[in-house]
C-alpha cells in the first residue's frame, strides 16, 4: 500500500513540481512581498507600507468602486440573459441547435485583442455602427469613450457579449439534466409553461445558476482586458479603471510590486468573500 | 369515473407508424392492463390517452367525450410514471398539493385531499421529506398519491413497479389492487411483465409491434390464446412449441407427428377447418401440461439437461430425447422443452424420462402463428 502511494506521487511529481514553481511559490511570494516596501533597494519589511497606503488610496477606492459597479450590474444582467438563452436553446421548437450553440460559445474563443478592436470600432463616435443606428432611429449619437457612464456601459456590454453564451451553455447542460417527465407531470397537473419555469425549472437550475454567478464574480473581480483595450487603460481619466488595471499599473508600469501584491490579495479576498456570501444566501434550506 | 374508448387509433413518429389502428373499449371501473414486449407501443398508447402524445389517426374518448383535442389536464386522467417524476425540490406534501395550489384550489379542500391520499397510501409520516430521502417503494407511493389527489376519472400507470425489487413489486401490486377496489375507478396499467398483467387485470390487452394480438380476461388468454404470440407471452415459464407435421385427417381430428421426437404421433380433435395433410404446424404445450408416461395421448422421451428446484415444483429443461439424426427440421434437435414436475430431489442432469401430452391440453398453430382450433 505504502509503495503504491509512493508510485502515485512519483507520477504526480512533474505536475507538483511545476505547480510549486509557477503557482504555489508566486502565491506565497506575493503574500510576503505585500508586506515589504518595494520602492527602495533593498526591499525591507514594512507591514503598513502597502496595506496602510491601500486603505487611504483614492485610486484604489475608485478602482474598487468601478469593479463593484460592473459586478452588481453586469453579472445579474448577464446571468438572466444566459438563462433566457439557455431556455431558448433547449426549446424543441428550435431549428439548427448546433449552429446556435456554436455561435453562443464563439465569443469565448475569439482573440481578446481582435474583439476589443471590433468593439472600439462599433462604438466609434463618427463611424461606429452603434451611433449610426442611434441616428437612424432619430436619437442623438453618443460619445462613448469620452464620458464615464457610457464608457462603463460599453465595458458591461462587451463583457456580457463575451461571456453570456458561455454561461448559457453551462446552464443548458443543467436544463437538459432535468427529466422531461417532471414537466409532463406538471402539464397533467395543469401548470402552465410559464409557471413551470418559475416553480420547476428555476429551483432545479439553482445550483448551476449559483455556480455561474460565482464564476462570473471571480471573473469580473479580475476584469482587465476590456478596460485596458476598449476604454484605453481605464479611460476616460480613470473612470473605468478596475482593480485588475490598477494592479497592472502599479506592478508593471511603476514596478511597485509590494503594493501590486497587496491589491492582488485584496481582489482575491473580495472574490472569495462575495462568493461565500452568494453561496450562503442561496443555500438550500434544510 | 369513466369508460375509455379507442377507435382505430394510429400513431406515427415522423414517417414511422408505431400503432396500427388500435380498438380498445375499457369499461367504467375496469382494470385493464396493456402488456407486450419492449418497444411494442404500450407507453405510446397510454401517453396518447393522457394527451402527452398527439393522435395521428382515429379517436380516443373518455367518459363518452372525444378528447383528441382536449388538453391533458382537462381529460380527467392522472398518470403515474415509471420514473415516478416527483418534483425533486419539493417535500412530499408539496408534491401532492402542487397541482391544486397552482390552480387556486381552496386551501381546506387541498388539505383534505392530500390527507386522504396520505391516509390511503400510509405515507402520512413522510410528508415533510424530499423525494431523495425516500426509498423506491415510498417514492412510488407518493407518485400514486399525487394521482389520487387529482381525483381523476381514469388512472394511467406506466410500468410503475419496474424500478422496484421483486419483493416490493409483489407488495405494491397488492396495494394497487386494493386501491382499485377502494376507489372503484377505471385504471389502465402498462407493463411488460405478464405476471403483473395476469394478477392485476380484469382484462388484458396483448400488444405486439403496434398491433393488438388479443383482448381478454387473464384466464381466457391463458386457456384460449388467439395465436402463437399470445400463447407464448401469457404464462410463466413460457409455453413449449414443438415442430410438427400433419400426417392424417380422419374428419374432426388430425394426427400430427412431432418432428423432433422420433415421430411421436398425437391425434388432435378440431372444431374448425383442419389443415391439409402434409402441412407443417406447431404444437404448443405448457410446462405444467406434461403428464406422467401413459397418462396422456402421446408419450415422448426426453433427456433432462438442467433441473431447477423452486421448492413447490421443479422445472426440467430438456432436449428432445434420443432423436439423433431423426429429423432435419429448421433446427434439428435444438428444440428445448421446459417441463414442470412435482418437486423432487431425484431429478438430475442427464436423466432420461418419458412424459405424456394430452390432446386437450395442447394447442395447434399454423406456420404463420395463427391458432388452428
Ligand atoms: N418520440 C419518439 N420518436 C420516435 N419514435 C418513438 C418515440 N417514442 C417512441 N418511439 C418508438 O415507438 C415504439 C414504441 O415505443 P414505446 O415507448 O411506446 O414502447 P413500450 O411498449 O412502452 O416499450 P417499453 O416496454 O420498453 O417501455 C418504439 O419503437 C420507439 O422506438
Ligand atoms: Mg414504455
Amino acid at each position: 500500500m505504502r509503495y503504491q502511494n509512493a508510485t502515485a506521487y512519483r507520477f504526480l511529481a512533474p505536475y507538483l513540481l511545476i505547480f510549486s514553481i509557477f503557482w504555489l511559490w508566486p502565491i506565497i511570494s506575493s503574500f510576503l512581498i505585500s508586506f515589504q516596501a518595494t520602492r527602495t533597494v533593498p526591499w525591507r519589511f514594512a507591514p503598513t507600507f502597502n496595506w496602510g497606503r491601500l486603505i487611504g488610496d483614492p485610486a484604489f477606492f475608485n478602482a474598487l468602486k468601478n469593479t463593484l459597479l460592473i459586478l452588481v450590474i453586469q453579472v445579474p444582467v448577464m446571468i438572466t440573459l444566459a438563462i433566457v438563452m439557455a431556455v431558448l436553446l433547449n426549446s424543441p421548437l428550435l431549428k439548427a441547435r448546433g449552429l446556435f450553440r456554436f455561435a453562443f460559445f464563439a465569443p469565448v474563443v475569439v482573440g481578446e485583442v481582435a474583439y476589443s478592436a471590433v468593439f472600439r470600432l462599433m462604438f466609434n463616435l463618427d463611424y461606429g455602427i452603434i451611433n449610426k443606428l442611434l441616428n437612424s432611429v432619430g436619437l442623438p449619437r453618443i460619445d462613448w469613450f469620452s464620458n464615464v457612464t457610457p464608457a462603463m456601459g460599453v465595458i458591461m456590454i462587451a463583457v456580457t457579449w463575451r461571456w453570456a453564451g458561455y454561461n448559457a451553455i453551462i446552464l443548458l447542460a443543467g436544463l437538459q439534466s432535468i427529466p422531461q417527465d417532471v414537466y409532463e407531470a406538471a402539464t397533467l397537473d395543469r401548470v402552465s409553461k410559464f409557471k413551470q419555469f418559475f416553480y420547476i425549472t428555476l429551483p432545479l437550475l439553482k445550483p448551476i445558476i449559483v455556480f455561474c454567478a460565482v464564476l462570473s464574480i471571480i471573473g469580473t473581480m479580475q476584469l482587465f482586458t476590456e478596460p485596458f483595450l476598449i476604454t484605453e487603460r481605464g479611460g476616460p481619466g480613470g473612470g473605468t479603471e478596475t482593480l485588475g488595471l490598477l494592479l497592472y499599473r502599479q506592478g508593471f508600469r511603476s514596478l511597485n510590486f509590494g503594493y501590486a501584491s497587496a491589491i492582488a490579495y485584496t481582489m482575491a479576498g473580495l472574490a472569495i468573500a462575495i462568493s461565500l456570501v452568494q453561496l450562503w444566501l442561496t443555500r438550500d434550506p434544510k | 369515473m369513466a369508460a375509455v374508448r379507442l377507435k382505430n387509433v394510429v400513431k406515427r413518429f415522423g414517417g414511422f407508424q408505431i400503432i396500427h389502428g388500435a380498438n380498445i373499449e375499457v369499461d367504467d371501473g375496469e382494470f385493464v392492463v396493456f402488456v407486450g414486449p419492449s418497444g411494442c407501443g404500450k407507453s405510446t398508447l397510454l401517453r396518447m390517452i393522457a394527451g402527452l402524445e398527439d393522435i395521428s389517426g382515429g379517436e380516443i374518448a373518455i367518459g363518452g367525450k372525444v378528447v383528441n383535442d382536449v388538453e391533458p389536464a382537462d381529460r380527467g386522467i392522472a398518470m403515474v410514471f415509471q420514473s415516478y417524476a416527483l418534483y425533486p425540490h419539493m417535500s412530499v406534501e408539496q408534491n401532492l398539493s402542487f397541482g391544486l395550489r397552482m390552480n387556486g384550489n381552496p386551501k381546506a379542500d387541498t388539505e383534505r385531499r392530500v390527507n386522504r391520499a396520505a391516509e390511503i397510501l400510509r405515507i402520512a409520516e413522510l410528508m415533510k421529506r424530499r423525494p431523495r430521502q425516500l426509498s423506491g417503494g415510498q417514492r412510488q407511493r407518493v407518485a400514486i398519491g399525487r394521482a389520487i389527489v387529482r381525483e381523476p376519472q381514469v388512472f394511467l400507470f406506466d410500468e410503475p413497479l419496474s424500478n422496484l425489487d421483486a419483493e416490493l413489486r409483489v407488495q405494491m401490486r397488492v396495494e394497487i389492487s386494493r386501491l382499485h377496489k377502494e376507489l372503484g375507478v377505471t385504471m389502465i396499467y402498462v407493463t411488460h411483465d405478464q405476471t403483473e398483467a395476469m394478477t392485476l387485470a380484469d382484462r388484458i390487452v396483448v400488444l405486439n409491434a403496434g398491433n393488438i394480438e388479443q383482448i381478454g380476461a387473464p384466464l381466457d388468454l391463458y386457456d384460449d390464446p388467439a395465436n402463437r404470440f399470445v400463447a407464448g407471452f401469457v404464462g410463466s415459464p413460457k409455453m413449449n412449441f414443438m415442430a410438427a407435421k400433419v400426417v392424417g385427417n380422419d374428419g374432426g381430428a388430425v394426427t400430427v407427428e412431432l418432428a423432433n421426437h422420433c415421430g411421436a404421433k398425437l391425434r388432435k380433435p378440431l372444431s374448425g377447418a383442419p389443415p391439409a395433410v402434409g402441412s407443417e404446424v406447431v404444437l404448443g404445450v405448457r410446462p405444467e401440461h406434461f403428464f406422467e408416461a401413459g397418462e396422456g395421448d402421446c408419450d415422448i422421451a426426453i433427456k433432462a439437461d438442467v433441473a431447477e428446484h423452486l421448492g413447490s415444483v421443479s422445472y426440467v429443461y430438456a432436449s428432445a430425447g434420443a432423436s439423433a439424426g431423426a429429423s432435419a427440421g429448421p433446427n434439428p434437435g435444438q428444440e428445448e422443452l421446459i417441463i414442470e414436475r412435482e418437486a423432487s430431489r431425484q431429478r438430475a442432469n442427464g436423466d432420461h424420462m418419458v412424459v405424456s401430452i394430452k390432446a386437450g391440453r395442447s394447442l395447434l398453430f399454423d406456420k404463420s402463428g395463427a391458432r388452428i382450433r
